[in-house]
C-alpha cells in the first residue's frame, strides 16, 4: 500500500509515477505502397507511436487494382495492396517486431493478416512478436459501412478462424476490433452504440464457443484479445460516461456469461477515432475545437481511458487530409499527453454521484437493448430481421430532424453562420488533398510485375488448397498465408472464396422511416409535387443508387426517405453498383431523375462513366450527385453534366428535395 | 399499340401474382424464379412488376425491391419495373391492369408482386392468371391462418426460407392442415422453397409455367372496366353502367377495354 495522498498516481513500487500515454496513431494511406510508406515513416519521425493503415476500397472489397470495377477507386481512400510484394514496400524500414500496426480491414481481414504474417516469415521475424489489430468486424459492415463480400455465416467463419489461428500463433494480435465507431457515424445514440457493440462481441465469443475448436484456456485468452474501436462525439461528458459504462458492462459479461476469472482478460480495451459525423464543411476551422473536446471524452477518465487514439483532421468534411493536417492533429495528442498534467492523476471521476448515476442509466438502457437483440437470436438474427439497421436509420433521421429544427445547435451551420472567410482554406491547394495519378499508375505497374514474375504453378496449387479448405471447413489462415507467399493477388484470393461462399446483398433498412421537415415548407413542396403529378400523370420518379465500391449508404438512404416524405416515388437501387446498373434501372423505371451518392473521392471518374453510359442508352435523364466533394470540384462536376451537386453543407433536406424538383421541372 | 402488337403476333404471357406479408421473402424469390426461368429456355422473356404501397400522408413511395433482385447485367430478356400503389386498396395500382396488358404481349411470364393480403387486399387475384401466397416460417399457427381469411383465394401456397429447417416445416404442416379444413377436397399445391439454397425452386418454376391458369388478361377487362368507371365517374357512373347491363356486356358490346372507355366518357359527356 502506498502512503501517498489520493490525488497522487503511484506505480507498482508505491512511488509517484505518471501513466504512459496511449498509442498515438494517424489513420493514413493513399495512392501507392511507396507513397504511403514515406508518409508512415515521416509520421513516426514526428512522434507517432503506432501505425493505422487505411486501405483503398478495392483492397477492402476484394478486388485487384486492375479489375474494371476497381479502377476509379484505386488509391483513393487508402493504399492499394495487391500482393505480398506491395507489403514489402509498404513496411520498408519499419521494424515489425517493434511496431503496433492497426489495419482498418474487414471483408478481406483474413487476407491482410495472412499477408502480414507472410511478410514476417520472409523477413525472419517470429510470428509471436507481431502486435496489432485487424478491424475484422463484419457485423458493422452489414449495418453501417458496407465493405462486406460474403454472406454473414461465411464472413463470421473467417472472423472465428482468425481468432483460432492467432491464439496459438500470434498471441499478441487483436484478431478483431469490435466497432461502435461506425454505429455512431450511422446515427446511433450512446445507448445503442454500447448495446450493439457488446451484442456484437457476444456474437463472436458465442460463435467461438459453439465451434468448439479451442479449449477453455485458449477461449479465455480469446476473450482477453477482444478489443473495441469506439467513437467519441461532441457531448464529451456523456461520452466519458459511455466509456465507463462500456467497461462495467463488459466486465459483467465476461464474468457472468463466459466465466472468465482472470480480471486481466475482462478489461475493456479500446482504441478511438473521434467523431467525423459532427465535423462541418462550413467554418471548417471550428472542427479543430470539436476534435479537442472529443479527445477529452476518451482520455479524462483514467479508468476508462483509450489504449490508442487517432484524431481526424479539421478539413475531413471537405477532403482527405494533407500531411500537414495530420501533423496538426498529432500535435494535439502530444500536447494533451506531455504538456498537461492529465497523466499524473488517478481517476478523476470515481466517487462522483453525477457520473455514477449517468453511467448507471446508460448501463440499464444498454442491458435492455442487449437482451432484446439476444432474444432475436443475437446479432445474426437481428441483422436478418433488419432490426439494428432500421433502428440506426431511425436515430439518424431523428438527428437530422433535430438539426433541421435547430434544437441541436451546430455552430457555423444552424447558428452563427456568418463568419469571416477562413485563411486556412486560402492556400494554393484550397486546403484539399489530391491523389497523384502517377502514384496510382505505379501501383498498377507493380501488380503487372508481380504477375509476370511469380511461379504460376505455385499460385494454382495455393488457390486450389484455399478452395478445398473453404469447402471442407478447415481453417483458412494457413492456406491464405501460402497464397500470400505464392504472390496470389487480392482479387484472386477473394474470387476463390466468392466461388465457394457466394456474395451478399444487404437489406436497406429504409422502409417506414419519416423525417421531421419544417411543416410550412413541406406543405409548399408537397403542393408543388402534387401539381407535377397532376400535370404529368405520375409522381416524380427518382432512382437513388451508389456507384463504385464505397459502402457508406447513410446519405443515400436519408435522401431517399426525404424525397418519399415530400411525395416522390423513389426507387432505391442499393450500393456497390456499376454505372451501367444504375442507368439500366433508371431507363427501366422511366425515371425523371437519377440521384447518386459518392463518398470515396471518385466522383469525377464515376460521373464520366455515368454520363457515357447515359449517352450510350440514349437516355436524357438528369443526374444529381451528393457526397464529400471539394468546392473546386463542384463546378467541374457541373461542367461534366451533373445538374446539381450536394455536399455536407447542404444539410437542409427540404432544400435538397426542392432543388431536385427544380432540376426535374427545368427538363420538362 | 396493343392492337398493333397483336397483329404482329405478340406473345400471350401469363400473369403470375405473388403476394404475402412484408418480409415474407417475395422479392428474393421472384428474382430467383425470373433468373431461372430465363436461363432454362433461350427464347423466354420474363418481366417483374413490383407494386409497393404509397405513403397515405405524402403520396410518395419508397420502392426498394430492386435491391433484392440482381439480374445478370445487360440481359434483355429480363425486365424489372417498380410501381407505387398510389393509395389504392387491394395492393394493386390503378394502372396495373393496363401495364399487364402490355407486358403480357412482350413477355412470357409477368410476375406481379404485391405487399400484404387480407380481405381487402386480394385484388391481385383479379389481375393475375395464377396467384401464389408466400408464407414465411413462423407466420402463425393454423387458427391464425383460418382467421386471416386468406386461405380461399390463392391458387397455390409457398413456404419460403425453407433453409431455416424446423420452423419452416412447422409452418408447412400447419398450412397443410388449415388448407384441408378451408378447402376440403381441393388439391391446392403447397411448396416449400429456399431462394438461398435453391431447394424446391425448379419444381415451383415448372408449376408456374404449367399450372391451371385463368383465361388470360383480356378476360378480366370487365372487372377493371368497372373499377375504372367507379374511379372516373363515381357512384353515378357505376349505376349507369349497371343500368346499361353491366361491365361485361358493355365491354363486349363496344369491342374491348379502350373502346368501352371512350364510349362511356362520351355518354356521360366527360
Amino acid at each position: 500500500m502506498s502512503d501517498q495522498p489520493p490525488h497522487v498516481l503511484v506505480g507498482k513500487d508505491g512511488a509517484p509515477a505518471p501513466d504512459r500515454p496511449w498509442i498515438f496513431r494517424t489513420y493514413a494511406g493513399h495512392s501507392s505502397p511507396r507513397a504511403s510508406n514515406q508518409l508512415y515513416r515521416a509520421n513516426l519521425e514526428q512522434g507517432q507511436t503506432g501505425l493505422s493503415i487505411a486501405f483503398d476500397l478495392p483492397t477492402q472489397c476484394g478486388y485487384s487494382s486492375d479489375d474494371p470495377v476497381a479502377r476509379p477507386e484505386v488509391g483513393k481512400v487508402g493504399v492499394p495492396i495487391n500482393s505480398l510484394d506491395d507489403f514489402h514496400v509498404l513496411f520498408e524500414g519499419i521494424p515489425l517486431d517493434r511496431m503496433n500496426t492497426s489495419m482498418t480491414i474487414n471483408g478481406t481481414a483474413m487476407w491482410l493478416l495472412a499477408l502480414y504474417v507472410a511478410l514476417a516469415r520472409e523477413r525472419g521475424v517470429p510470428e509471436t512478436a507481431l502486435k496489432g489489430t485487424t478491424q475484422n468486424d463484419i457485423v458493422k459492415e452489414y449495418l453501417a459501412r458496407g465493405t462486406y463480400i460474403f454472406p454473414p455465416e461465411h464472413s463470421l467463419r473467417l472472423v472465428a478462424e482468425t481468432y483460432e489461428y492467432c491464439v496459438d500463433h500470434v498471441p499478441e494480435w487483436n484478431p478483431s476490433n469490435i466497432c461502435s465507431y461506425h454505429l455512431q457515424e450511422a446515427g446511433a445514440t450512446p445507448l445503442q452504440e454500447v448495446a450493439f457493440a457488446l451484442a456484437n462481441a457476444i456474437g463472436i465469443l458465442d460463435l467461438l464457443r459453439e465451434r468448439g475448436r479451442i479449449d477453455d484456456e485458449r477461449f479465455a485468452r480469446c476473450v482477453g484479445r477482444i478489443s473495441f474501436f469506439v467513437n467519441a462525439g461532441i457531448r464529451f461528458v456523456e461520452e466519458m460516461c459511455k466509456m465507463r459504462a462500456f467497461g462495467a458492462l463488459w466486465d459483467d459479461i465476461c464474468r457472468d456469461r463466459y466465466g472468465i476469472t482472470n480480471p486481466k482478460y475482462r478489461l475493456f480495451r479500446y482504441g478511438v477515432q473521434v467523431n467525423s459525423l459532427g465535423l462541418t464543411e462550413s467554418q471548417p476551422e471550428n472542427n479543430a475545437w470539436r476534435i479537442l473536446l472529443e479527445a477529452l471524452g476518451v482520455t479524462l477518465s483514467r479508468n476508462a481511458r483509450c489504449r490508442a487514439l487517432q484524431l481526424p483532421t479539421w478539413n475531413e468534411a471537405m477532403s482527405l487530409p494533407r500531411p500537414w493536417d495530420q501533423q496538426w492533429s498529432l500535435r494535439l495528442q502530444q500536447i494533451l499527453a506531455f504538456e498537461t498534467d492529465l497523466l499524473e492523476y488517478p481517476d478523476l471521476f470515481d466517487g462522483s454521484p453525477v457520473v455514477a448515476s449517468k453511467v448507471a442509466a446508460i448501463c440499464d438502457g444498454a442491458r435492455g437493448e442487449i437482451d432484446r437483440i439476444l432474444a432475436m437470436g443475437g446479432v445474426r438474427g437481428a441483422i436478418d430481421a433488419g432490426y439494428m439497421k432500421s433502428q440506426l436509420v431511425r436515430s439518424m433521421a431523428d438527428r437530422m430532424a433535430s438539426i433541421n429544427r435547430g434544437d441541436q445547435v451546430v455552430v457555423g451551420v444552424n447558428r452563427w453562420t456568418d463568419g469571416l472567410p477562413s485563411p486556412l482554406v486560402g492556400g494554393d491547394d484550397g486546403g484539399v488533398f489530391r491523389v497523384d495519378p502517377a502514384a496510382v499508375e505505379e501501383a498498377m505497374t507493380a501488380l503487372a510485375a508481380t504477375r509476370a514474375r511469380r511461379d504460376a504453378g505455385r499460385v494454382r496449387d495455393a488457390l486450389a488448397r484455399l478452395e478445398a479448405a473453404a469447402r471442407s471447413g478447415d481453417n483458412l489462415m494457413e492456406p491464405s498465408i501460402e497464397c500470400a507467399l505464392a504472390r496470389v493477388t487480392t482479387g484472386e484470393w477473394a474470387n476463390a472464396l466468392r466461388g465457394v461462399f457466394g456474395e451478399y446483398r444487404a437489406l436497406t433498412g429504409i422502409d417506414g422511416q419519416t423525417l421531421d421537415l419544417a411543416p410550412d415548407r413541406l406543405a409548399t413542396l408537397r403542393a408543388r409535387i402534387d401539381g407535377f403529378a397532376a400535370a404529368h400523370g405520375h409522381r416524380p420518379r427518382l432512382v437513388v443508387g451508389k456507384p463504385g465500391l464505397d459502402g457508406h449508404s447513410n446519405g443515400a438512404e436519408v435522401i431517399a426517405v426525404a424525397a418519399r416524405h415530400a411525395g416522390f416515388d423513389v426507387v432505391y437501387s442499393g450500393i456497390r453498383l456499376t454505372p451501367d446498373e444504375i442507368v439500366a434501372s433508371a431507363v427501366e423505371e422511366d425515371a425523371d431523375l437519377i440521384g447518386v451518392s459518392i463518398l470515396s473521392g471518385s466522383h469525377l471518374e464515376l460521373t464520366d462513366q455515368l454520363m457515357a453510359t447515359l449517352r450510350r442508352h440514349g437516355a436524357e435523364i438528369p443526374v444529381v450527385l451528393g457526397g464529400i466533394v471539394p468546392r473546386d470540384d463542384v463546378a467541374e462536376l457541373q461542367a461534366r453534366g451533373v445538374a446539381q451537386v450536394f455536399t455536407p453543407a447542404d444539410y437542409q433536406l427540404i432544400d435538397v428535395v426542392d432543388r431536385m424538383m427544380d432540376v426535374i421541372e427545368a427538363r420538362r | 399499340m396493343l392492337a398493333r402488337l397483336d397483329a404482329a403476333g405478340a406473345r400471350r404471357g401469363r400473369v403470375v401474382g405473388v403476394t404475402g406479408a412484408p418480409g415474407a421473402g417475395k422479392s428474393t424469390l421472384v428474382g430467383e424464379l425470373a433468373v431461372r426461368l430465363v436461363a432454362a429456355a433461350p427464347g423466354r422473356a420474363v418481366a417483374v412488376l413490383a407494386v409497393d404501397p404509397s405513403s397515405p400522408v405524402s403520396g410518395g413511395a419508397l420502392l426498394g425491391d430492386r435491391t433484392r433482385v440482381r439480374f445478370p447485367a445487360g440481359e434483355p430478356r429480363l425486365y424489372f419495373r417498380s410501381q407505387a400503389a398510389a393509395g389504392e386498396l387491394g395492393g394493386v395500382a390503378r394502372t396495373t391492369f393496363q401495364v399487364c396488358r402490355l407486358l403480357t404481349r412482350l413477355f412470357d411470364v409477368v410476375f406481379v408482386e404485391t405487399v400484404g393480403v387480407g380481405q381487402s387486399e386480394i385484388e391481385i387475384v383479379r389481375v393475375a392468371d395464377r396467384t401464389y401466397l408466400i408464407v414465411p416460417p413462423l407466420a402463425g399457427d393454423h387458427v391464425q391462418f383460418m382467421k386471416a381469411g386468406i386461405m380461399e383465394l390463392p391458387d397455390a401456397f409457398v413456404v419460403s426460407k425453407a433453409d431455416v429447417g424446423e420452423p419452416a416445416s412447422a409452418t408447412f404442416h400447419a398450412l397443410r392442415a388449415s388448407l384441408r379444413l378451408a378447402r376440403p377436397g381441393a388439391e391446392v399445391p403447397l411448396h416449400r422453397v429456399s431462394a438461398r439454397t435453391g431447394a424446391g425452386v425448379d419444381t415451383l418454376c415448372a408449376e408456374i409455367l404449367t399450372g391451371p391458369a385463368g383465361a388470360g388478361v383480356e378476360a378480366r377487362a370487365a372487372h377493371f372496366f368497372e373499377r375504372w368507371v367507379a374511379a372516373e365517374h363515381g357512384r353515378r357512373g357505376v349505376a349507369r353502367l349497371t343500368a346499361a347491363g353491366g361491365a361485361a356486356a358493355y365491354v363486349a358490346a363496344h369491342g374491348g377495354f379502350e373502346a368501352a372507355q371512350a364510349a362511356f366518357d362520351g355518354e356521360v359527356g366527360a
